[in-house]
């Protein structure tokens, strides 16, 4: 409703704004070319923002110092604290680092965005920029029309900050020409009453921008040809400040609910520094010319006191808030509280699957990744208990003769119940998600998704067999032919087995380990292969067995197989790190048939 | 000159190939490099104090190792001789 007159309304002032004067129309044209630099350089930064991202992350958010630099070093770089914030909600569902990290990265942001008022202020004002501007933009176009991905993320970057040094141009020009007309700092004055009308007004214009760096350039080029006041320039910065948190809140808008905690910590840090701001107005202005008489900043050099303004009063804020983070994280878990774990339903569903991962193909595929793996560990606790045994036993460094012994319950689990519960809700998700993440990917990142694809299939695939499987466990389990009993352990012992060197790899780290344990559970694979090593023969001809139990044995076997081929692939796939070094040299390192073959001779001999 | 052959000419003269096959490299010898410290180790293990179920665990990991060892080394010299072509072919033009 309110967006229905909200657009209407700002249009039709805008108009009128046009029609009346032409400078206005100039300054507003300012505006929506640096807002398009924007929206060009954040497409730009997104074509460079796959494959290697959660290395990077990962190194870099670990720490909250680290976490805090990274946001600072994003969006100095990037320009954009809205980007950061967006891109932070997406790793954040994705589950590639936590709330307390994310807060990080946001608190860094506020510090980074503040070096564009330096940049705008100390250099955007100084030189024609917008000779720059020119062979920016054709340069920058040209590019982006190249097919090469990198080559056109270049284009971008270089179109988007040819059109912002446009923009500035436009901004300033209009503004030197507006105040032959109008004294726009007429309209201002000194007092609370000013510094909250002010700030609220550099809300409103934020809002609007959907942009703190669009209102702040405003600022400083209305400042720079003495449209504003100093003071009010000041207020409108705090109130810019404040403003760009809505972005970051209609970001989150379709995050899951760690995105909407991290729009909250936002909110509440913005509005927290704002009002430090406002409180101790006068002790921040004595600090701004005191440090800029230390670094030699002239005292009618209002734009570059702004900038030194801008810089303080963020420090402060994170100096304030960063004790309080843990505080805050806590607050932020108990009021916004996820409304899927308080619904007791029985049906486990996608956990990190939500539109805001889809910004980046590399969050998707970290959230298809991690979503495959909560669908492995439901299907390991399913084959377990299918298997009547005890996960926890699994898991331990318990004999596998004692594991088997302790049975998991007196009666057999439903696996059909079991499945459709925990199972197929998640592995349509999965299938679903990756459809439409795919449409945004490139070529190399599609076969990897489809790799990850099969991954599923085979934990789906070894589900099933586990029910195949069970049916003749049970019946076997205690049957008065010890032969077919010792049989059907064995099978139980080899699976137990499987199990636990699987959840061994899926803790592991270290590369050389994991290519060896995954060798050995291709070798052990072969034990299922009662045709070739010769039990069964032996069995039915010394007429240990039936004909009956012999078919169930021989059937039995080989789903025991296929469960243990269905999780050896999987692991190959989503337990060697999509980004280290291991997975580029995996499908050569890892053995094939041919060299369990020579392996099991060299045994055997 | 099109602007794939620009591309690729650009490549080329930039070595930005080889980049990816020296980290590539890289990443074998450091496999390498643990896998055979860790066979030095299981070598060293004293095989009269295990029982033989042991010895049989031992004695199979030896081989898997080795086979790894063995197929890493063949990787790596395939890399390296391609290396080497690339730098023929270049000094050739």
């Amino acid at each position: 409703m309110l967006r229905k007159i909200f657009l209407p309304s700002i249009l039709i002032v805008l108009a009128y704004g046009f029609w009346i004067s032409p400078d206005f129309k100039e300054i507003s044209a300012g505006v929506a070319i640096f807002l398009f630099g924007m929206i060009s350089l954040e497409e730009g930064f997104k074509a460079f923002s796959g494959g290697t991202l959660e290395k990077v992350l990962q190194k870099s958010t670990d720490k909250l110092y680290k976490s805090i630099g990274f946001g600072m070093l994003a969006t100095t770089i990037m320009q954009s604290s809205s980007l950061v914030s967006v891109l932070t909600i997406s790793f954040l569902g994705a589950g590639l680092i936590g709330l307390a990290q994310g807060i990080g990265i946001v608190f860094g942001a506020n510090i980074g965005t503040t070096t564009g008022a330096w940049l705008v202020a100390g250099f955007g004002l100084k030189v024609k920029i917008s000779a720059y501007a020119m062979p920016m933009l054709v340069f920058g176009v040209i590019l982006i029309f190249q097919k090469a991905k990198s080559l056109k993320g270049i284009g971008y970057i270089l179109a988007g900050l040819g059109f912002l040094f446009l923009g500035i141009h436009y901004m300033k020009d209009g503004f030197e020409a507006f105040k032959s007309t109008i004294d726009l700092a007429s309209f201002g004055g000194t007092g609370l009453k000013y510094l909250f009308i002010f700030t609220g007004i550099g809300i409103f214009a934020t809002v609007v921008m959907q942009s703190s760096h669009a209102t702040l350039v405003l600022i400083i080029t209305a400042l720079s040809v003495g449209q504003i006041s100093y003071e009010n320039a000041l207020a409108l910065a705090i109130g810019a400040n404040v403003g760009t948190t809505i972005t970051a809140i209609i970001g989150s808008m379709s995050s899951n609910i760690i995105g909407k905690r991290l729009a909250g910590a936002h909110l509440i840090f913005n509005v927290t520094t704002g009002l430090i701001a406002i409180v101790f107005m006068s002790q921040i202005m004595y600090s701004v010319d005191f440090v800029s008489n230390t670094v030699g900043i002239a005292s009618d050099n209002y734009t570059l006191k702004l900038a030194v303004f801008h810089t303080i009063f963020n420090v402060i804020g994170v100096a304030v808030m960063v004790p309080f983070i843990g505080r805050l994280v806590v607050l932020l878990e108990n009021t916004l509280k996820d409304k899927s774990t308080e619904e007791t339903t029985s049906f486990d569903t996608a956990q990190y699957l939500n539109d805001s991962v889809l910004e980046l193909s590399g969050t998707a595929m970290a959230a298809i990744v991690r979503e495959t793996k909560h669908l492995y560990t439901n299907a390991f606790e399913i084959i377990t208990h299918g298997l009547n045994l005890k996960r926890e036993n699994i898991i331990s460094t318990m004999p596998l003769e004692d594991v088997v012994k302790k049975a998991y319950s007196k009666s057999a689990i439903d696996i059909d119940d079991f499945y459709n519960h925990r199972i197929k809700g998640i592995y349509g998700e999965i299938i679903d998600f990756s459809t439409k993440a795919q449409s945004q990917m490139a070529p190399e990142d599609i076969e990897s998704l489809y790799k990850i694809k099969l991954a599923n299939r085979d934990i789906v695939e070894a589900v099933k067999d586990t029910k195949h499987l069970q049916k003749n466990l049970i019946k076997y389990e205690n049957n008065s032919n010890i032969h077919i009993k010792e049989q059907y352990d064995s099978i139980k012992i080899g699976l137990a087995e499987l199990l636990r060197n699987i959840d061994l790899i899926s803790k592991m780290t270290e590369e050389d380990k994991i290519i060896v344990l995954l060798s050995k559970v291709k070798v052990h694979m072969q034990r299922y292969d009662i045709l070739a090593n010769g039990t069964l023969d032996n069995l039915i001809r010394h007429d240990l067995i039936s004909n009956e139990m012999a078919t169930s044995l021989m059937n039995d076997s080989a789903y025991a197989y296929n469960i243990s081929k269905n999780f050896i692939a999987m692991a190959e796939i989503i337990f060697i790190d999509i980004n280290s070094d291991l997975k580029s040299l995996s499908e050569d390192m890892i053995m094939n048939d041919e060299d369990v073959d020579s392996i099991l001779r060299e045994k055997d001999a | 000159m099109g602007i794939k052959k620009f591309i690729e000419n650009v490549k080329e003269s930039l070595g930005l190939d080889e980049f990816e096959k020296a980290g590539k490299k890289k990443s074998i010898k450091r496999l390498l490099e643990k896998l055979k410290s860790r066979k030095e180790i299981l070598n060293k293990v004293p095989k009269k104090k295990l029982d033989k179920k042991e010895k049989k665990e031992l004695k199979e990991e030896l081989a898997i190792i080795s086979l790894q060892i063995k197929k890493g080394e063949k990787i790596l010299d395939e890399l390296n001789s391609k290396s080497l072509k690339t730098t023929k072919n270049q000094k050739g033009k």
